[in-house]
């Protein structure tokens, strides 16, 4: 898929750095954002991002309430077209194409790149027809075949165990963590490229964020995930490399294991041990 | 370390300046028990030798404190980038400290046991020895306590001086041994309070390390300079 490019060149010769990421680098970059900027109305949201998102690792977005880190999520599968007035400018090339161009396909982009978002959002429908329901809206699939597909996703979330005897039961009777499984089950179901979080697990408790945390490392051996986290522990649990962001500006992207010991920016170090204003 | 501005949670920045000020008084002391050891075999001061392992309980007893209460706050508060580097290099730092004492109380011990080679044996090696520990290890500790990596850095360079000297009292050493055997037992008692002299030279370039890390977030190279060693025709124990 796309541009073959180093995952990124920091320059630095950091023991630590490269003990963790030596291994697996360098990833080719699965989606590139160039100069890009948002505007909700007259509100300008995003400054001029650059930032590569390497194929099947995890990118952890943080930074304060406010920063653009879900906005540019929100960027990156089109989601902001659903809002009048929103625009965005510059590029985000994924498979050789700028994804802002209008003739885009949007129900194609969303099905190569999937979302899930803070809070469950279970449809009003059973299991079984929660995971179909995207299938179905992009590919035309035989009974046997569908059975198949849904087991295939329940099981990859580790869900299938929990409700093979339910299947047809209500979605909305499952406890959150489990619907959260369910609504990644869905948009995996669909074999997207690039799966989308926005703070996943913030509704969660601690047991079903770990089953979460737990998915997403299994999930990054075959997808590009990026997340948007409140919480630096999970970012630095989960993330491969961690984008830190403040008033709409990246100020800094580098490996996990570099941002969080030695961050080179001062706003970073700032923000990750607690100093902000 | 301590020049960032103030965490959001108050408390966190008290329990942080605690753990600095235990490793600060843990400094303080051990250039006390090193200073009165160095006294104690240099200038025979026999009042001088009872000091050093007088402190030692204490220093122990700060170690411990300083291990506890940052355990404590790794658990409690998660602490990342700078606050996390300070943490590590205290839990290091501290261990150095109170290797440094031991040292110091192992010098003052044999104070009284090198005495009879007062006149015979030149001191001037093992003065000048412990002037520049003495000097490194204050500089050592100041640059932990003000978070001064230039000064930590000077204390990584200037270990060469140490090892060099220390190279240059073995040779003199083995030299009075194999004239004299009678001075056998005098001179390995020297040779060990120079060997612990060296050793603490060590452990103050150690800190100067954790000082240079903890505050730049980049390592000195694993390498430092060495000096001495490849000049010995005598093969050197270590």
């Amino acid at each position: 898929m796309s541009v073959e490019v180093p995952v990124k060149a920091t320059g630095m010769t950091q023991p630590l750095d490269s003990a963790t990421t030596s291994k697996d680098a360098p990833h080719p970059v699965a989606m590139q954002v160039r100069g890009l900027n948002f505007y909700y109305g007259t509100s300008h949201a995003l400054h001029d991002i650059s930032l590569d998102f390497p194929e099947r690792s995890v990118t952890g977005m943080i930074g304060p309430s406010g920063c653009g880190k879900s906005t540019l999520l929100r960027v990156l599968n089109r989601m902001y077209d659903l809002y009048p007035g929103q625009r965005a400018t510059g590029e985000v090339i994924f498979d050789k194409q700028n994804i802002l161009n209008s003739g885009v396909d949007l129900n194609v982009l969303r099905s190569r790149i999937g979302m899930v978002f803070q809070k469950p959002t279970p449809f009003p429908m059973s299991i079984y027809d929660n995971i179909a329901f995207g299938i179905r809206l992009h590919e035309r699939v035989s009974r046997s075949e569908m059975d198949g597909r849904v087991e295939d996703a329940l099981r990859r979330v580790a869900l299938w165990p929990e409700v093979q005897d339910r299947l047809s039961a209500s979605a909305t009777a499952l406890s959150g963590g489990q619907q959260q499984r369910l609504c990644i089950a869905r948009t995996i179901a669909v074999r997207p490229e690039v799966i989308l979080l926005d703070e996943p697990t913030s509704a969660l408790d601690p047991v079903s964020t770990a089953r979460i945390e737990e998915l997403l490392d299994e999930l990054k051996t075959e997808f590009t995930i990026a997340i948007v986290t409140h919480n630096m522990q999970q970012a630095a649990r989960c993330a491969d490399q961690v984008a830190f962001f403040y008033m709409g500006r990246l100020i800094e992207v580098d490996s996990t294991a570099r941002m969080f010991t030695t961050p080179r920016e001062q706003q970073t170090q700032d923000y990750i041990t607690g100093r902000f204003g | 370390m301590g020049n960032e501005p103030a965490h959001t949670i108050t408390r966190y920045d008290q329990e942080l300046d605690r753990l600095r000020g235990i490793v600060a008084r843990m400094g303080g002391l051990v250039e006390r028990q090193t200073a009165q050891a160095i006294a104690a075999v240099v200038n025979q001061n026999e009042e001088a030798a009872l000091e050093p392992p007088e402190l030692d309980p204490e220093v122990d007893a700060l170690e411990r404190e300083a291990e506890m209460l940052a355990i404590r706050i790794l658990a409690l508060r998660a602490p990342m980038a700078v606050d996390l580097r300070v943490i590590v290099a205290v839990l290091k730092m501290s261990g150095d400290l109170e290797r440094i004492g031991d040292y110091a109380s192992s010098i003052a011990r044999r104070a009284g046991k090198v005495e009879v080679l007062d006149g015979a044996v030149s001191f001037s090696a093992l003065r000048a020895m412990a002037r520049l520990v003495q000097e490194n290890l204050h500089m050592a500790v100041e640059s932990m306590v003000e978070n001064d990596a230039e000064r930590a850095q000077e204390v990584w360079k200037a270990d060469t001086a140490v090892d060099e000297l220390y190279t240059t009292m073995f040779r003199e050493l083995v030299t009075y041994m194999m004239e004299d055997p009678r001075k056998i037992g005098p001179c390995i008692h020297l040779l060990f309070v120079a060997k612990n002299l060296e050793r603490i030279g060590d452990h103050a370039t150690n800190i100067a390390e954790r000082v240079y890390y903890a505050v730049t977030g980049e390592m000195l190279p694993s390498v430092r300079p060495r000096g001495g060693a490849a000049r010995t025709n005598v093969e050197q124990p270590e």
